[in-house]
C-alpha cells in the first residue's frame, strides 16, 4: 500500500509591515507554533525546505541557509526553492517528494519574506524584474500591469464589470478581519472598492494585493509518523503543476491561466476528485481579476461567469464554493515565500475545524491554488481530512 | 544604441542586428529552420532545440487585444508614467507587447488597428511602440 502524506503542524506569522522583525525572527514566529502543534521539537524533524522568493526583498543573500540555522535545524538536510509568488508551494511540493521518495519521513516547510523595508516603488521594480529583462521589462510593464492586461481583455471579451472586481476585494477584506494573522484587518465597501485610485487602469489600489512581510511553516509526516504524531492529520491527495512562457505576449490567451487548467487538472485527477467535491478553497488573488480567472480556471464556474459567480456570492461562506476565508493575498498580504505555505496552513485549518468565525462548516475536501508571477508557475493542491 | 526605455542586459548579436534594423524602420523575427516556429521579438535559439534561425520580415500592421494605462512604474521608469502598454496583434499572428500613443484611454478600444513604428526614447535608446492606423 502507498503511504499517505499529511500536514502534522502549522504555524503562522503576523503578516504586515514588520518593523519589529527580520525574515529570520518571522521564520521563527511560524515555526515555533508549527513544532508545538505537532507536539515534536527540531530533533524530530529530518529534512527542512525554504522557500524565500527574493533575495534583493531583505537584503540577504541564501536565506534559507540562514533561516535553516537560525530556527536550529543545523546538520540537517535543507534546500531552498523559489518559484516566485509560488514559492510557498513549490515548497510544499518539494516536501511532500522528499517523503514520497524517502529520503526523510518528516519534513519542515518554511516560507519567508520581508518586503516592505525596500518601499512600494522598489518593491515595484524587484517584481517588474521577474518579467522577460530584454523584450517586456524594457516597456515598465510591472506585475499589476501583467494582470491589468489580462482585465482589460476579460472584461472586453466577457463583459466583466468594474463592480465585480471590486467585490471579489470586498469579500476578501470582509474575510480578512476574521483572521487574526491578516495585514489588513478592515472592511472596505464596494463603493470605496470601485472609486479607489488607479494603479494600472482597470485595476485600482483595492484590486492589488498588498506587499507585506509575513513567514508560515508546516510540517508534513508520511502516513505512519503522521498517525503516531498527529490525532488529526490533514491528508494531501492530490497534486498538481504546471507552467507557461515567460512572456505574456506569446500567450494564447490572455482571458485565463493555461498553467491553473493544466495544474489543476492533474491535482484532480490524482485526489480522484472534481471541482464539484471542493468543500472550502483558497485560490491566488495577487490581483482581484486574478481570483475571477481562478474561478473559471479550476471548474468553479464556467469560463467568462467568473464576474456572476462572486456577484451571486458563490464564492461566500453559504455559496456554492468558499474561496479566500483567510483574506486572500488581498488583505491577508502576500509575502511571496510565505504565501503558498500560509494557503496549505489555511486549508488544514478548515479541514480540521478550527478556523473560528470563518470556518467553512463541516469542509472535508480543501484545495489550495498558488500562482507564480503571471501563470509562469501554478501549483494546485488538494487536500482531505 | 540599446532597446527599451530601461535595460542593463548585455547587447547580444542578435539584439544589435534587431536594433540596426530598427533604426531603419523594419521590424524583424526570426524562424526556425527545422520546425518553421516564428518568433517576434527574435531569439537566438527555437523551443525546439534548433539553433538555425533565419530573419524574417514582420508586418507593422495589426490590431489591439489588451492594453492598460500604467499610472504607477517601477522606479527605474517613472519619468515616463503614466504611459499606455497595449499587446497586439500583428496581420501575420505574431503578438507583441509595447507603449502606444496617440491615444487616449477613453479613444483606445480592444480591435482597434494600429502599426508599428520605431521610436527613439533617448539618442541612445530605442524601441517599437504602436500608433493608430490612418
Ligand atoms: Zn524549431
Amino acid at each position: 500500500m502507498t503511504q499517505k502524506i499529511g500536514v502534522i503542524g502549522i504555524g503562522h506569522a503576523k503578516f504586515g509591515k514588520r518593523k519589529d522583525a527580520t525574515i529570520r525572527e518571522l521564520a521563527h514566529e511560524a515555526v515555533k507554533p508549527a513544532l508545538e502543534d505537532a507536539g515534536i521539537t527540531t530533533t524530530d524533524i529530518d529534512a527542512a525546505v525554504i522557500g524565500v522568493a527574493g533575495d534583493e526583498f531583505a537584503a540577504q543573500g541564501s536565506s534559507g541557509a540562514l533561516i535553516h540555522d537560525y530556527i536550529g535545524m543545523k546538520n540537517k538536510p535543507m534546500f531552498r526553492v523559489e518559484a516566485a509568488c509560488a514559492t510557498g508551494s513549490a515548497g510544499i511540493r518539494a516536501a511532500w517528494s522528499l517523503i514520497k521518495a524517502g529520503l526523510a519521513e518528516t519534513v519542515l516547510v518554511v516560507g519567508a519574506e520581508t518586503m516592505t523595508q525596500v518601499g512600494s516603488p522598489k518593491a515595484t521594480e524587484l517584481m517588474a524584474k521577474a518579467g522577460d529583462t530584454r523584450w517586456e521589462y524594457p516597456f515598465g510593464i510591472t506585475f499589476p500591469g501583467f494582470y491589468a492586461l489580462m482585465a482589460t481583455a476579460h472584461m472586453h471579451e466577457y463583459g466583466t464589470t468594474r463592480e465585480q472586481l471590486s467585490m471579489v476585494s470586498v469579500k476578501n477584506h470582509k474575510y480578512g478581519v476574521l483572521n487574526p494573522y491578516a495585514h489588513l484587518q478592515r472592511e472596505v465597501s464596494l463603493e470605496e472598492a470601485v472609486k479607489s485610485l488607479t494603479i494600472c487602469h482597470p485595476l485600482n489600489l483595492y484590486d492589488c494585493c498588498l506587499i507585506s512581510d509575513g513567514a508560515a511553516a508546516v510540517i508534513l509526516a508520511n502516513e505512519e509518523k503522521a498517525k503516531k504524531l498527529c490525532d488529526t492529520p490533514v491528508w494531501i491527495t492530490g497534486l498538481g503543476s504546471a507552467s507557461d512562457t515567460m512572456m505574456i505576449s506569446e500567450r494564447q490567451t490572455l482571458t485565463s491561466l493555461t498553467a491553473t487548467r493544466l495544474a489543476a487538472e492533474k491535482a484532480y485527477r490524482m485526489a480522484r476528485v472534481s471541482p464539484d467535491d471542493i468543500d472550502v478553497a483558497v485560490v491566488h488573488d495577487c490581483f482581484t481579476i486574478a481570483e475571477i480567472m481562478a474561478y473559471e480556471d479550476l471548474g468553479f464556474c464556467k469560463k467568462g461567469e467568473g464576474g456572476k459567480f462572486i456577484e451571486e456570492g458563490q464564492s461566500y461562506i453559504g455559496g456554492e464554493r468558499p474561496v479566500n476565508m483567510d483574506g486572500g493575498l488581498k488583505a491577508k498580504g502576500h509575502p511571496l515565500g510565505a504565501t503558498g505555505v500560509s494557503m496549505t496552513v489555511e486549508i488544514t485549518r478548515q479541514l480540521r475545524g478550527e478556523a473560528n468565525k470563518r470556518q467553512v462548516s463541516g469542509a472535508e475536501i480543501g484545495l489550495s491554488h498558488n500562482v507564480g508571477e503571471t501563470g509562469q508557475y501554478c501549483f494546485v493542491h488538494i487536500y482531505a481530512r | 544604441m540599446k532597446f527599451g526605455y530601461v535595460s542593463w542586459l548585455p547587447q547580444t548579436e542578435l539584439v544589435s542586428k534587431f536594433i540596426e534594423e530598427l533604426k531603419n524602420k523594419r521590424l524583424m523575427g526570426t524562424q526556425c529552420k527545422q520546425c518553421a516556429a516564428k518568433y517576434l521579438p527574435p531569439r537566438a535559439h527555437c523551443k525546439c532545440g534548433s539553433h538555425e534561425m533565419e530573419w524574417f520580415e514582420a508586418p507593422k500592421t495589426g490590431k489591439i487585444l489588451t492594453y492598460t494605462l500604467v499610472t504607477f512604474g517601477p522606479e527605474s521608469m517613472a519619468k515616463y508614467a503614466p504611459y499606455i502598454i497595449a499587446v497586439a496583434e500583428l496581420d501575420d499572428g505574431s503578438r507583441l507587447l509595447a507603449h502606444i500613443t496617440g491615444v487616449t484611454p477613453k479613444t483606445l478600444k480592444v480591435d482597434m488597428r494600429v502599426q508599428v513604428v520605431s521610436h527613439h526614447v533617448t539618442e541612445d535608446r530605442i524601441v517599437y511602440k504602436f500608433r493608430p492606423t490612418e
